[in-house]
């Protein structure tokens, strides 16, 4: 393990900046310098000060604060909703891949549906007819993205199936799940991991993005996709409310994606 | 390989750091032209449209026929509120007050060339009695006739409001024949205003000039983007898309004020921002002590003066004290007191027994469903604060934003704890018609607008006096009285009192806001200089 990190400097870096992250997420009420929920509405709109370090908004709640809070949603439902991409997508992969015949042909042809819909659309669709919240959000992005997870772990399965240590497993009688459990499902893990740390960066986009159109967080929940949004009627007077959830989705999404990068060629079996 | 990959992304950085400052500058540079040349037979006005047809009794679609431009009525309300004459020249009333005559103005066409008369504007009126039943809450007659270009109305009972119910644009004045050859939702119906229907879409409508108009119209054709996000709505007026935008929103008028480019026509309003309480006896506002405990806990005056920025009165009455009907003198037993609030829940039995910060009974939590629409920018804002305010009373608010063209049915369906809106108190020039429709008992579907269930049998009375009282200071008192009914009862809560504004830039000169909010697009907008 240590290894690894000192032969990749880069994803070193990147994987300290990502738990970094994570720990700012997990104690964010703590770290907090005020209550993001409670302001002042005495002193709402305020300026970057001393005493609020990105302003208040429309509230008189402290940006800061607020955008701190804000990673702990952003980043719970990024990772929900790509651990349940990973699962759902695995398993529909897995059962059409190593089954074949009907299983993967009903199951493909409502993949290539899925597919067929530019997703976002489909995801504003979808959490705009279940109403506006994080579960509705991550259940839409769950329908619009799991096909692309079945048809890679599918394609997978498919050049395992044959391999001579499954044909000897189902000789010798082992049970389907064990086969899938021991000898299939270690063998896709990989590429699962590395397709699901690419997506977080995607994924944290398009949570920001419903949020921000009415359709993920509601208020008074502080998300950045959210802040964004009550941000915008105050572009020209108070244009702080916008830029700083703008730099926080930036730097995290940024973060992310170069993280999936050096993971991906960390994991890659050709860099051996 | 690491280091050619480092160098990758950082070009990739690069080339999109330089995107994002490359979008800034020309966005920066965009925003303070005014564009365009000086056109002179188009005038753009940049509005707000809920209706989705312009059929006027539909709705309250009529609203829209009327500020577009092109629908008229027999009466019109002037920047004080006093009923003035429109199509209908003069009017006068019989002795016993139950026949009222109406003089149509004589030399009236329709846009199509036909003359207005007494017996089309009776259809016209019967027209609107057969679509819409929200029309016999304002009156209901014995007969109708025509003679000539008098048009002769008899009431059952004498009903002194005649004059101003008439000005209300459902009943806007349409050319009954011609819908046999027409769809008026689609085409527009065919008036007497200043500007007729080309084109309509709830998006987008485009007037030309009536040709057969009574008097002088400025422009050949009339633009009517609907921008119904107020921020947009505001950059459109700066960028010089539009020449005209109503209602300009706490959030960027301070862009406009000092601004030597544009003139802003800001006054009080008519209106008023209230919720109602879902008080029907399953719910729990049916509690008066709750609901005063709710009123109680909202600080109003920051919310208005803070919050809104001073565009907004902190409220208090059902009638804005725009209008003189003892604002002053009323008193509310709700005002900003969260001690108060914290005391009426403990003896309603409310305590937070899970320790969760939300208090609850019988193991049902104080959680309400705010219902707010989005098309007006200060509903949010105020559904947000309650809900700040309230927490630490241990309320739970959940806000459930829904689109307007729901808010109607909901409100009649009673399908919300709490629902905001945005009301004008004096659509026939007094609070009658606005106090009877949302607090007058609803037996039945008999006063749909009262979803709420509030009911008070001393409140029926006073409105039923007030009815046909002819007398101008007695009819006050009565309207006094009735709302201090409502703040005792604590039956709904009313946040604040809007002003209203039209901003126009210097191409156009003319531009008017009206107290009771109906005229928008008149004759009266030319090109400046002109």
């Amino acid at each position: 393990m240590i290894e690894t990190f000192r032969q990749n400097r880069l994803f070193a870096l990147y994987t300290a900046l990502v738990i970094l992250l994570v720990v700012v997420a997990i104690f964010a009420p703590q770290l907090a310098p005020q209550d993001p929920f409670d302001g002042n509405m005495r002193n709402v709109l305020q300026p970057p000060s001393d005493e609020h370090f990105l302003g208040t908004d429309k509230l008189g709640r402290d940006t800061f604060s607020r955008i701190i809070c804000g990673t702990q949603t952003s980043l719970f439902m990024t990772i929900c909703v790509v651990i349940l991409l990973a699962v759902v997508g695995g398993a529909v992969g897995v059962a059409s891949g190593y089954f074949g015949g009907k299983v993967e042909i009903i199951l493909m042809r409502i993949a290539d549906m899925m597919l067929a819909f530019p997703g976002v659309v489909l995801a504003i669709a979808i959490a705009g007819i279940l109403g506006g919240s994080i579960a509705n959000t991550i259940l839409a992005l769950l329908a619009v993205g799991w096909a692309k997870y079945a048809r890679l772990v599918r394609s997978l399965v498919i050049k395992l199936r044959n391999n001579d240590y499954i044909i000897a497993a189902q000789v010798n009688g082992t049970k389907t799940v064990n086969i899938l459990w021991r000898h299939v499902l270690p063998n896709i893990l990989p590429m699962i991991v590395i397709t699901g740390a690419m997506d977080i960066g995607t994924m944290m986009m398009e949570i920001a993005g419903l949020s921000f159109l009415g359709f993920g967080a509601q208020p008074p929940t502080p998300e950045w996709g959210l802040m964004l949004n009550e941000g915008r009627q105050y572009i020209q007077t108070a244009p702080w409310l916008m830029v700083y959830p703008g730099v926080a989705i930036f730097v995290v999404v940024a973060i992310f994606n170069l993280w999936g990068d050096a993971l991906r060629d960390v994991l890659d079996p050709r860099n051996e | 390989m690491t280091n050619f990959k480092l160098k990758k992304i950082f070009k990739r950085l690069s080339v999109g750091l330089c995107g994002i400052l490359a979008a800034g500058v020309i966005s920066g540079c965009g925003g303070d032209s005014t564009g365009g040349g000086g056109d002179t037979t188009t005038l753009k006005v940049g509005v707000t449209n809920f209706a989705d047809t312009l059929e006027p009794t539909q709705n309250y679609f009529g609203w829209v026929v009327m500020r577009y431009g092109l629908g008229e009525c027999l009466t019109k309300f002037d920047e004080k509120m006093n009923i003035t004459p429109w199509l209908a020249e003069s009017w006068s009333v019989s002795d016993d007050n139950l026949t009222w005559t109406f003089k149509i103005r004589d030399g009236v066409k329709f846009s199509n060339g036909d003359a207005l008369t007494a017996d089309l504007v009776k259809q016209s009126i019967e027209r609107a009695f057969a679509k819409n039943t929200r029309v016999a809450t304002f009156f209901e007659y014995e007969s109708i006739t025509a003679d000539g270009q008098n048009l002769i109305i008899t009431t059952k009972k004498p009903l002194p409001g005649m004059p101003g119910y008439l000005a209300d644009p459902l009943f806007i004045i349409v050319d009954v024949p011609t819908e046999a050859e027409r769809d008026f939702s689609k085409q527009g119906p065919i008036c007497t205003g200043p500007y007729m229907v080309e084109s309509f879409v709830k998006e987008r409508a485009v007037m030309k000039k009536n040709p057969n108009y009574y008097a002088e119209v400025p422009y050949e054709t009339v633009e009517i983007p609907s921008i119904d996000d107020p921020n947009t709505r505001a950059m459109a007026l700066q960028a010089g898309d539009v020449d005209v935008a109503v209602n300009i929103a706490a959030g960027d008028i301070d862009v406009f004020k000092g601004n030597d480019k544009f003139v802003i026509d800001e006054i009080p309003s008519l209106r008023v921002v209230l919720a109602r309480m879902n008080q029907n006896p399953d719910r729990i506002l049916a509690d008066p002590n709750v609901r005063a405990a709710f009123i109680s806990g909202c600080d109003r005056e920051t919310y208005n003066e803070v919050l809104l920025k001073g565009t907004f009165l902190p409220g208090k009455a059902p009638v804005p004290p725009s209008l003189d009907y003892g604002f002053d003198q009323l008193t509310d037993p709700n005002a900003y007191n969260p001690e108060r609030a914290k005391t009426l829940l403990a003896e309603s039995g409310w305590a937070d027994t899970d320790g969760d910060g939300i208090l609850d009974k019988d193991g049902r939590p104080l959680q309400l469903d705010f219902v707010v629409y989005n098309s007006r920018a200060e509903l949010p804002l105020y559904a947000e604060a309650v809900q700040a305010d309230l927490k630490k009373l241990g309320f739970d608010i959940k806000i459930n934003t829904v689109d307007y063209n729901l808010i109607d049915n909901m409100g009649i369906k009673g399908e919300y704890d709490l629902l905001i809106s945005n009301i004008t108190t004096a659509n026939t020039g007094d609070p009658e018609i606005f106090l009877t429709w949302y607090w007058k008992t609803n037996v039945d579907g008999s006063n749909p607008q009262n979803g709420s269930g509030y009911s008070n049998p001393e409140y029926d009375a006073k409105l039923e006096q007030l009815n046909s009282e002819f007398d101008s200071a007695r009819r006050r008192q009565l309207i006094i009285d009735l709302q201090q009914i409502l703040l005792n009862d604590a039956a709904s809560i009313f946040f604040g009192y809007p002003q209203t504004n039209i901003i126009n830039n210097k191409r156009v000169a003319g531009v008017k806001m009206y107290p009771s909010d109906y005229y928008w697009i008149t004759n009266l907008i030319r090109p400046a200089g002109n």
